[in-house]
């Protein structure tokens, strides 16, 4: 009887377990987030990481502006 | 505004030979991890140092730890007189190793690396097995996490189970 081998995205969403895919689960990586990513090319996952570091930058200066304004209220 | 597939568009662009190494290559194979840099290893010679000289010095170059208000210039001779740097650019930071720990340097990362098509262009993307020597070899704390990201992929990605 042939046995048909999982894609990547269906081990990384079901890990066997004893794998390192299942140890990563176990360390905290969030592998429904490795399983989205395969579904995009490289391009797309370097573009989306631009995306998201962005983003970051956005809220990281949304929080100083907020600390700043409530530092400036208190006073 | 950070725009590191930009940079690499336009290295590969003006034929630097380099192979896109660290986050943005663990990001290229799939992993979740979010960088801030663009880690390439090039090719030391005189040509390729200045064909690096004239893509990046576009982006006004500086290195990261250089304090504000000191002067700066950026041009292939620069690149003559170190190996490794730490450039902040007007596109996200660039750093650039003439070698990577536990893998070698450009000449022995190109035959550990594959050649991807970037929508247009293409470039070396270091390959999990090599990245996870380059992470072991590294040796630090905070690379732990990337380590088992690659390790998941790689297995995720082998025939056996």
């Amino acid at each position: 009887m042939e046995i048909m081998s999982r894609t990547p995205e269906e081990k990384l969403l079901n890990p066997r377990p004893g794998s390192k895919i299942a140890e990563a689960r176990d360390y905290g990586i969030d592998l429904t987030m490795l399983a989205e990513n395969l579904r995009y090319t490289p391009a797309e996952r370097i573009r989306r990481n631009d995306q998201a570091a962005n983003s970051m930058r956005r809220f990281e200066e949304a929080v100083r502006n907020a600390k700043t304004a409530n530092r400036l209220k208190a006073r | 505004m950070i725009n590191l597939f930009e940079i690499a568009r336009r290295l590969s662009e003006s034929e630097v030979e380099f192979v896109i190494v660290g986050g943005v290559a663990i990001r290229g194979h799939g992993g979740n991890y979010v960088t801030e840099d663009l880690d390439i290893c090039y090719s030391r010679t005189n040509e390729n140092l200045k064909r690096i000289a004239s893509v990046l010095g576009p982006l006004k170059p500086r290195p990261r730890d250089l304090p504000d208000g000191l002067p700066f210039v950026f041009d292939w001779t620069t690149l003559q007189h170190g190996t490794n740097f730490t450039f902040e650019t007007t596109m996200g930071d660039v750093d650039l190793l003439g070698e990577v720990k536990g893998v070698g340097n450009y000449d022995d990362l190109v035959p550990q690396s594959l050649r991807i098509d970037f929508d247009g262009y293409s470039a070396y993307l270091l390959s999990i097995p090599a990245l996870i020597i380059a992470k072991r070899a590294a040796g630090r704390p905070k690379d732990e996490a990337g380590l088992k990201v690659l390790q998941a992929l790689l297995e995720s990605e082998s025939d056996e189970e």
